[in-house]
């Protein structure tokens, strides 16, 4: 029986006479062509859900050709075998010729059908459309032919007769709806019928299954017949169903091992290995079947293989690939059990043939498909399956054959059960496998090679194409370890040495370890030379090493330790004949600590030593050359610790690393590195401010301050003189060290130059000195020397401080060869710590200048003297101080007199300040050091506390303000607010206090400079005192005038009376004169010649005080020592003690002359001589009555 | 004597595809193999999440991932994404998904037992506080108890009978 799809039939019958006429063909093609049903909707009566059928293809053969003997078959065939329904067709035009002939027609037709069972039948009556038409039209009222049959034949609910209104010329789907879906309804409500019948039996059958004589192949007969014609009714999943059972079934029959209805496990044919798995039709399986002798596997491949086209109408592929790998694995279990009966390599043969065959099958069947994107991939992933399952045949065959050794990854492919003596067998395999290509490449190496890699190759495609990476890349590595044992080591290296990178990233060391170890076995048998590659390829398999998995994976060597210790070696030898260096960043084999946060001084010479632990996870002895750690300060600053070492053994190794930078502070850990020769193992521990906000501080190391160390420090010159090139002192100290040269080189981020040409060493015994255009450089230079030198710069008055750079490398005489270099990073100030305000008195031929000094910042300053120079007393200008001086911190005022001859050029005087601050380096800190200094000189062991000490005290004074004035009164310094705790240092801190408190109370201002230096503790005996030297100019006026207003006794005297005799009266008139008398003493040597300027005075209005009278304004001409003066009339407003007006004197632009387009003003200045006076005018008593004259003569009564 | 599910190989994945833990029952050079196929299982893990994602599934069990030559590879992933892979002897006989399934809840509470450890977490670095991964890194050769579960996991199951 074949299984070509079992089609619905469906019978058709006529009258005799109709079946031969042109009309009936006409209906017949017509009929075919509407052919096959869609959109059938089939409710189940013994199933829940209603299934739609899309398409169903109906063959339609007359009712006399159907042979009935086929039911007489006693095997259970499809419920399709028989019509599910017949049709009768016929044309009756009007009653009469229904009642005479048609009827017994009909009739007997219906005698014959209604007998079958699970068949339905329809009657079909053609008519014209003409004569329906007239019918409507007529209103006839005797019942219409149709009407009739339905009478005679339909006596159930079922409407089973339909009228066809046929017109040859038009095909019109509407004419045939109703027909459509009267076969539809036919059809299924048969289907239904004899399925439900059908059902019962296969139950009835199960159900009997303990029942002695149930056979399980009958059983099987009559379940598939079901599944056969769900199968026809294009109700695939359904008929899918049924064998699902049926497979069920089987398993527990085979649970029960009751397999007598089979026959043996397997008579293997001499094909079978080879031939289609999912060919349904390569044995008569029914038969044998029926026959009880078929073979488990036969029934098995069958049942599959109907699954199988059964899931392919459905499009499931991937199902079909899934099942076809699980069933041939499995499935091969079971054949191993009986091996031995089968040819050799049979089982293998049979998967290899049918996992290629099922992947063409599915290949075809998805052909006519269009599979999305997603189900492609799962498509190809399930191929891929199946071929990596006939390659894996390839692994077991090929080592059997000795064409492939017998071990990983080839060997992993080999069942449990398998023997590994069957060399015989190849011989006799190659006989017996029916699948040619395996046969030849058994016999022939290079045809299995070739086989080998195209199988391999095609899983890969199909595995890259599902985007199963992983599975590829396995096969890539069987792929490479087959050209290992071809011998084609390049390729098979390539091949290994990029698949580690595919595992690493995902921590999958142990694969990754198994890869680079297959490299470096491949790097040593291909006998290349060991390269940068060959190192790198070495330290990633030690990483992977390292790591506890690889450890388990060391398979090419019994003894992993003296493996390793082996490959350290060869690593040690390769890395000296690098030719360039090798950086190796972060390998997890070593590991470098700082054990110790603090770095120790190195005591006996410059720089400092720190402790670290390098852990070597390595089971060997690793030979190093050096041990550098990194550490990074402000500004960029690095410092290196270093360290020869020879080798680091297995687990801890404490180092020592010396650095010979003297640089104190805290610095963060930045990167360390272990050298081998040219390899350097390189770790970076910097962290990303993303890590340090997360909580991964960076490791800090605390370098303490070595104060015998050579140090530089950057000072304000002790003498300022503004006018000239600002200059920065460098101060270096030796230390202990004598330095055989030390270079200095300064540099400022503001941008400002440097000019170390022009540098000059101050003070006696300097040494030596090289200058060039960025350094200047100190030689010869002795223990314990400090050095002074001047180094001028360029403007920096745009700021207060400079940050500056200083780097200095210097070579001691005692480590000649090694270069110390220093970095610091010093802040200057460059602002003057002092404000000056000048105020310039002129009075005729002599200048009171007032200087106010005010401290700028919020220290206060301590003024010691200041002193107003003339470059040379010859030239006329005679300074003279005006007031006595005395130190005082708080701002002050200094007045000088200065007499000069008239029109001189004069030189710019100089004021010198000698000051200090009075915390800074200068007064207080001093003292607290010098304190600091005798409390430690007592007491050694707070020799290391001293820095500690000064930092405590400064800040307590830093704190609180309240000790100024009591030390600025009396020069003793009380530290307020210092805690004491009961340690070193708080007895080292009352110590110093006391030593504080023991100064002599006395008041700094009664010291003479003699006594100062008598009394070694007084405040102003020690520390430094500043200066700065500020040039100032005489000051030029060209015009001096001198206003005065000088009451008369009356208006008539001219003269001036010494006291007045009358007294003043509120009301009455005053006769003054107004005096003014000019100067041009103080003019600019270029205008002396000048005779005369225009002037003008103006008495102020003092409107509550004085009326005046008289000529309040007026222009005159001033010349040099004349007096011009005008006589006026005040007139008290009230009495009381009166201040005169003001008379305001003001230079007129000189006629004729101009500059810029400008007037000329000369400068001017005037003073009230009168400024002071004051009058008493007294009431007056009485009335009086004034009469002003407003002409020249006054009157009063 | 029904036949008895055969434990060969359980591998633990962290969810970033770290391995865990590996570790095989069978004696022999055969732990290559089960790294490769706890490795290879990865992409039909994410296969099936993918599909599981894509449906709005939320079971564990991942199901058979595939079957190669005489192991058969199940699947399954814990809420937190850890993925646990166990590979049985194949046997031509059905092997209930509720026997598996037990199988793989059982080795899901010895993760969460083993996890749940509170000194895991004592040499983890701090901003890895929620991350299992790293948790799981900083354990796992140390992680004796962990393994130890496991091995007995793989003893007991040596009882579990294929039962129909």
């Amino acid at each position: 029986m074949t299984f070509s799809p079992q089609r619905v039939v469906v019978t058709y019958a006529a009258p005799l006479v109709f079946l031969s006429t042109d009309h009936w063909k006409q209906i017949y093609a017509s009929l075919v062509s509407q052919l096959p049903l869609r959109n059938l909707h089939w409710k189940a009566t013994t199933r829940p859900t209603i299934r739609t059928i899309q398409e169903l293809d109906v063959k339609l053969v007359s009712l006399e050709t159907l042979r009935e003997d086929q039911t007489a078959s006693q095997i259970p065939q499809s419920i399709l075998q028989k019509p599910l329904l017949n049709i009768y067709v016929f044309i009756c035009e009007d009653s009469e010729t229904y009642k005479t002939t048609t009827r017994k027609q009909i009739k007997d037709w219906h005698a014959t059908i209604s007998q079958r069972k699970n068949q339905e039948w329809l009657l079909v009556h053609v008519v014209r459309p003409d004569q329906s038409v007239a019918q409507g039209r007529l209103f006839q009222m005797k019942t219409s032919v149709l009407d009739k049959v339905k009478a005679d034949f339909n006596t159930d609910k079922k409407d089973r007769c339909v009228q066809l209104v046929w017109s040859a010329d038009k095909d019109n789907p509407a004419v045939w709806a109703d027909l459509i879906t009267k076969i539809k309804e036919g059809i299924l409500s048969a289907f239904d019928a004899a399925l439900t019948q059908r059902e019962e039996e296969v139950r009835r059958s199960e159900g009997q299954r303990q029942m002695p004589g149930w056979n399980f192949c009958t059983f099987f007969i009559l379940k598939e017949s079901l599944a056969s014609s769900l199968e026809g009714m294009n109700l695939y999943e359904d008929a899918l169903q049924q064998y699902q059972e049926l497979e069920a079934t089987f398993f527990q029959v085979l649970q029960e091992k009751n397999l007598s209805w089979f026959g043996p496990l397997i008579t293997p044919s001499s094909s079978d290995d080879s031939a289609p798995l999912l060919s349904v039709t390569k044995k008569p399986y029914r038969d044998l079947i029926l026959a009880n002798t078929i073979s488990v596997f036969d029934f098995r491949v069958y049942l599959l293989a109907r699954q199988c086209a059964l899931l392919s109408k459905l499009g499931e592929l991937e199902d079909i690939c899934q099942k076809t790998v699980a069933f041939l694995t499995t499935f091969a279990r079971t054949l191993r059990e009986v091996e031995d009966t089968l040819p050799p390599f049979f089982i293998e043969s049979w998967i290899y043939s049918s996992a290629l065959s099922v992947v063409d099958q599915c290949d075809e069947w998805a052909r006519p498909l269009e599979l999305a994107k997603n189900q492609l991939a799962a498509f190809s992933a399930a191929k891929g399956e199946l071929v990596e399952l006939a390659r894996l045949q390839l692994d077991i065959l090929g080592i059997a054959a000795q064409h492939l050794p017998n071990q990983p990854p080839f060997s992993l492919s080999l069942p449990k059960s398998y023997n590994v003596s069957r060399d015989n067998q190849v011989e006799e395999a190659v006989t017996t496998i029916s699948r040619t290509e395996l046969a030849s490449a058994l016999k022939d190496r290079d045809a299995f090679y070739e086989l080998y890699v195209s199988v391999t190759n095609r899983a890969i495609e199909l595995y890259v194409s599902a985007g199963r990476r992983k599975f590829a890349l396995k096969l890539h590595g069987s792929l490479a370890s087959l050209d290992v044992h071809r011998g084609r080591l390049s390729s098979a290296l390539h091949t290994f040495t990029s698949l580690p990178a595919h595992y690493s990233p995902h921590g999958w060391t142990s694969l990754e370890a198994f890869m680079l170890n297959r490299a470096l076995d491949i790097h040593a048998a291909a006998e290349r030379p060991r390269d940068q590659e060959w190192i790198h390829i070495l330290l990633h398999f030690l990483r992977a090493y390292v790591d506890d998995m690889g450890k388990d994976l060391l398979m090419s060597e019994e003894d992993g330790e003296a493996y390793i210790s082996q490959l350290i070696r060869a690593l040690k030898d390769a890395a000296n004949e690098l030719d360039s260096d090798t950086p190796y960043p972060d390998h997890p084999a070593l590991t470098m600590t700082i054990a110790d946060r603090d770095a120790k001084l190195a005591e006996t010479r410059d720089g400092s030593v720190l402790k670290v632990v390098i852990q070597n996870h390595l089971s060997c002895d690793l030979p190093i050359n050096e041990v550098e750690v990194q550490l990074a300060g402000r500004d960029n600053s690095r410092i290196t610790y270093t360290e020869k070492a020879t080798c680091l053994t297995p687990g801890k190794n404490e180092r020592t690393l010396f650095s010979p930078s003297s640089s104190a502070g805290t610095y963060s850990l930045f990167s360390t590195e272990i050298s081998l020769a040219r390899l350097h193992f390189q770790w970076k521990h910097m962290k990303t401010v993303k890590q340090i906000r997360a909580g991964l501080m960076p490791t800090l190391v605390h370098i303490p301050r070595d104060v015998h160390a050579l140090d530089v420090r950057l000072k304000q010159p002790p003498r300022i003189e503004l006018g000239t090139p600002s200059r920065v002192m460098v101060v270096l100290s030796t230390g202990r060290n004598e330095a055989a040269t030390a270079r200095i080189q300064l540099t400022a981020p503001s941008g400002i130059q440097f000019k170390f040409h022009d540098a000059e060493v101050i003070g006696e015994d300097a040494p030596p000195i090289r200058k060039d255009d960025e350094s200047i450089t100190f030689l010869d230079l002795k223990r314990g020397q400090t050095i002074v030198a001047a180094v001028p710069h360029s403007d920096a008055s745009a700021y207060h401080f400079i940050r500056v750079n200083i780097t200095v490398e210097y070579v001691t005489t005692s480590e000649p060869d090694v270069t110390r270099s220093l970095r610091l990073s010093r802040v200057v100030p460059t602002a003057l710590p002092v404000a000056i305000n000048v105020e310039d008195f002129f009075r005729g031929t002599r200048l009171f200048t007032r200087f106010t000094l005010s401290t700028t910042s919020h220290q206060h300053v301590r003024v010691r003297s200041t002193h107003l120079l003339s470059p040379n007393e010859a030239d006329g200008v005679k300074v003279t101080s005006c007031l006595a001086q005395k130190p005082s911190t708080v701002s002050g005022r200094y007045l000088f007199q200065i007499d000069a001859n008239r029109g001189q050029v004069r030189d710019p005087l100089k004021l010198q300040i000698s000051y200090r601050m009075l915390r800074e380096v200068s007064e207080v800190e001093t003292l607290i050091e010098l304190a600091v200094e005798e409390a430690v000189s007592e007491t050694r062991a707070l020799e290391r506390l001293r820095q500690d000490l000064i930092d405590v005290l400064v800040k307590a004074l830093e704190t609180d303000a309240s000790w100024v004035e009591l030390y600025g009164v009396t020069g003793e310094l009380v530290v307020p607010g210092v805690k004491i705790a009961d340690d070193d240092l708080g007895a080292g801190l009352r110590r110093a206090l006391e030593v504080m408190e023991n100064y002599p109370m006395v008041r700094v201002s009664e010291l003479t400079e003699a006594q100062i230096l008598k009394k070694r503790r007084s405040p102003a005996s020690f520390g430094e005192w500043r200066e700065i030297i500020i040039p100032v100019d005489v000051p030029q006026m060209h015009i001096l005038a001198s206003a005065r207003l000088q009451i008369l006794e009356n208006p008539f005297s001219s003269e001036k009376l010494q006291k007045r005799t009358r007294p003043l009266y509120a009301g009455q008139p005053i006769s003054a004169l107004l005096t003014v008398t000019t100067s041009f003493h103080w003019a600019p040597p270029e205008d002396t010649k000048v005779e005369s300027y225009n002037m003008r005075y103006d008495i102020e209005d003092l409107t509550q005080d004085w009326l005046v009278s008289g000529r309040k304004r007026g222009d005159f001409q001033a010349k040099d020592g004349e007096t011009y003066s005008v006589p006026i009339t005040l007139i008290a407003l009230h009495h009381g003690e009166l201040a005169l007006p003001k008379v305001g004197v003001t230079a007129l632009p000189i006629p004729g002359e101009h500059r810029m387009r400008s007037t000329i003003i000369p400068g001017c200045e005037t003073h009230q001589v009168h400024g002071a006076e004051k009058v008493l005018v007294l009431p007056r008593g009485g009335r009086s009555t004034f009469v002003v004259n407003m002409g020249e003569a006054n009157t009063s009564t | 004597m029904p036949p008895q599910l055969r434990l060969n190989a359980v591998a633990f994945v962290s969810p970033q595809n770290h391995p865990i833990l590996i570790r095989t029952f069978v004696q022999g050079q055969d732990e290559l193999k089960y790294h490769y196929i706890a490795h290879t299982s990865l992409d039909v893990i994410d296969e099936r999440i993918t599909a599981a994602i894509a449906s709005k599934s939320t079971e564990c069990y991942l199901n058979l991932l595939y079957t190669m030559e005489d192991v058969a590879v199940y699947g399954y992933m814990t809420p937190l994404k850890v993925k646990i892979i166990i590979a049985l002897a194949l046997t031509d006989a059905v092997v209930r998904d509720a026997d598996v399934l037990t199988i793989f809840r059982a080795l899901h509470t010895a993760y969460r037992q083993s996890v749940a450890n509170p000194f895991l977490r004592l040499n983890a670095p701090i901003d890895g506080y929620n991350d299992h991964a790293i948790l799981l890194a900083a354990g796992s050769p140390k992680w004796k108890a962990f393994r130890k579960r496991v091995d007995d996991i793989g003893k007991a199951v040596g009882a579990v009978a294929v039962s129909v």
